[in-house]
């Protein structure tokens, strides 16, 4: 089971992301922040040893090899 | 044949009809904005209508036409945009306050090709702001409203494009689609909208909303007419780092062929009942679908629907992360020039973990290949495109879309292609439709199934009452 934020946890992470957001906002944002953190959270039980990201650097991208 | 008809005439039928001269590529343009001015203060379909650019172009395209110069199938067809493809000299707001008057110095590159298959264009379309978050009810400019009920949304977050298309205001349009934007406003409005393969139309000029997501695509009132679009704006683009330098095939070529011995799986189990499940009306709709596919010929097979349920959550935590990750900036400077809805979810993303991200991109990879791998037993998917018909505008809840099953967003993340067809109406006579989804690159196979489907059906004769 996920971790629950609560709204104190959202100030402090709101405040080092630079946000400027007044505490009813806050409050409004707290449940579908805590979906978003279940829904990342149910992902981990997809994701087995070797899988690498969809997104990946490619070198012969940048460099035009 | 009365002007008033002329902009509910199909792609293919107008151009038969401009080259035979029943009509001028300036007739059939001024027919539009005539409709435009008549109704569209009740839809707000249009963010900024371009009359005087439209029958400019009009007139030098009827000329060209007279002069034995044909552009193609595209020649002289007005179509609109959403207002998230960059037009140089035209203001583009995604619908936005933070936007609400950014003049793009270039064209997107869909909107390049588009010009050059000798389109008209009338104007730029309401959405959802920034593609994200809902109707937009703060924003500058009015929330669009659906032609078959205005005081029911019409999808998003291309909404001007379907109800502009199914008002019969314009004859083809643009939309994107990062989560089912194309096909949930095509399915709302009873008109088509198609999202290509990722990476067959570039997204060039599109203003992103979730880079690894995102899709330019086509809508319009027929399969046969997303066939022509798609063409005109398919192809590898330098500019669009995610382009594939596929081969563009004629996605026309086969529509007509039948569905004879096509396998459509059905992702059912584990999919349609999630949470609080598919509405039984959208799903008994769906199911006489399947009945009429299969009189076709088709078979129907029942394939697992938990890789693509679980596409969702993959697909949500990409979003929310690049889409806050895009607007990070404006959103610490000015978070008040965005409206309610769409701040609140691009809010979302500011709270979730660089692991978080990384494991969805990761997740990616395995759902991706689960739902591949059906490919060896069937050739296309099927699933109603929305869970349930268009809400009332009143009855608007925010939370409801994260109760039922998302049947777009899973295409997204596969980068599948997959198109909406109208397949009926509820009893409140809102239009449902239909997806078909195909495997990477095979747009004219999806397309094939969904015309097959439309011709058998005929629900592309509906026409809203305005």
């Amino acid at each position: 089971m996920a971790y629950e934020l609560t709204k104190a946890d959202l100030e402090d992470r709101a405040r080092r992301a630079g946000l400027r957001l007044p505490a009813a906002e806050i409050e409004r944002l707290l449940p579908g922040v805590n979906r978003a953190w279940r829904q990342a959270e149910e992902l981990r039980s997809w994701v087995t040893e070797g899988i690498e990201p969809a997104s990946v650097f490619s070198a012969a991208r940048a460099y035009g090899g | 044949m009365a002007s008033l008809d002329l902009p509910a005439l199909s792609i293919g039928e107008a151009g038969r009809c401009l080259r035979r001269g029943d009509f001028s590529v300036p007739e059939l343009t001024q027919a539009c904005l005539d409709r435009i001015a008549a109704h569209d203060e009740k839809l707000h379909a249009f963010i900024t209508v371009t009359a005087e650019l439209a029958l400019k172009q009009a007139r030098k395209l009827d000329q060209e036409l007279r002069a034995g110069v044909d552009r193609g199938p595209l020649h002289g067809i007005p179509v609109a945009l959403k207002d998230l493809y960059m037009t140089r000299g035209i203001r583009t707001t995604c619908h936005s306050a933070v936007r609400e008057n950014w003049i793009p110095a270039e064209d997107a590159t869909a909107v390049v090709r588009l010009a050059a298959a000798g389109t008209v264009l009338l104007g730029k379309l309401g959405m959802h702001e920034f593609a994200f978050g809902g109707p937009s009810i703060d924003a500058p400019f009015p929330a669009v409203r659906n032609p078959w009920n205005p005081g029911h949304v019409p999808g998003g977050s291309s909404s001007g494009s379907g109800a502009a298309l199914a008002a019969a205001f314009c004859l083809g349009s643009l939309g994107s689609d990062t989560g089912g934007s194309i096909r949930t406003p095509a399915s709302h409005c009873g008109v088509v909208g198609l999202k290509p393969t990722y990476g067959r139309v570039s997204r060039f000029g599109l203003v992103p909303l979730s880079w690894s997501l995102d899709h330019a695509g086509p809508m319009a009132r027929t399969v046969e007419d997303c066939a022509l679009l798609l063409q005109a704006i398919a192809g590898p683009d330098p500019r669009d780092p995610a382009s594939a330098t596929v081969a563009v095939p004629d996605f026309g070529a086969a529509l007509g062929s039948g569905i004879a011995g096509i396998r459509i799986g059905v992702p059912r189990r584990g999919w349609f009942d999630e949470q609080k499940g598919t509405d039984a009306e959208t799903e008994a709709v769906f199911d006489r679908a399947l009945a009429k596919l299969e009189t076709l010929g088709a078979k129907l097979i029942e394939i697992d629907g938990e890789p693509f349920s679980a596409a969702r959550k993959a697909n949500q935590t990409l979003l929310l992360a690049e889409a806050y990750a895009y607007h990070e900036n404006a959103l610490r400077r000015a978070p008040e020039k965005f409206g309610t809805s769409v701040r609140r979810r691009l809010l979302e993303g500011a709270f979730l973990s660089a692991a978080d991200y990384i494991t969805a991109q990761r997740a990616r990879v395995v759902l991706t290949e689960r739902m591949r791998s059906n490919f060896a037993t069937v050739d296309v998917f099927a699933t109603p495109t929305t869970p349930r018909p268009p809400e009332a505008f009143e009855r608007l809840d925010p939370n409801e879309q994260n109760l039922r099953p998302s049947f777009t967003n899973a295409f997204n993340l596969s980068g599948l292609p997959a198109v909406s067809v109208p397949c009926g109406f509820t009893s409140g006579k809102l239009p449902v439709g239909l997806q078909i989804a195909a495997p990477a690159f095979e747009e004219g196979l999806a397309l094939r199934v969904a015309y097959a489907y439309e011709r058998a059906a005929g629900w592309d004769r509906e026409q809203p009452p305005l």
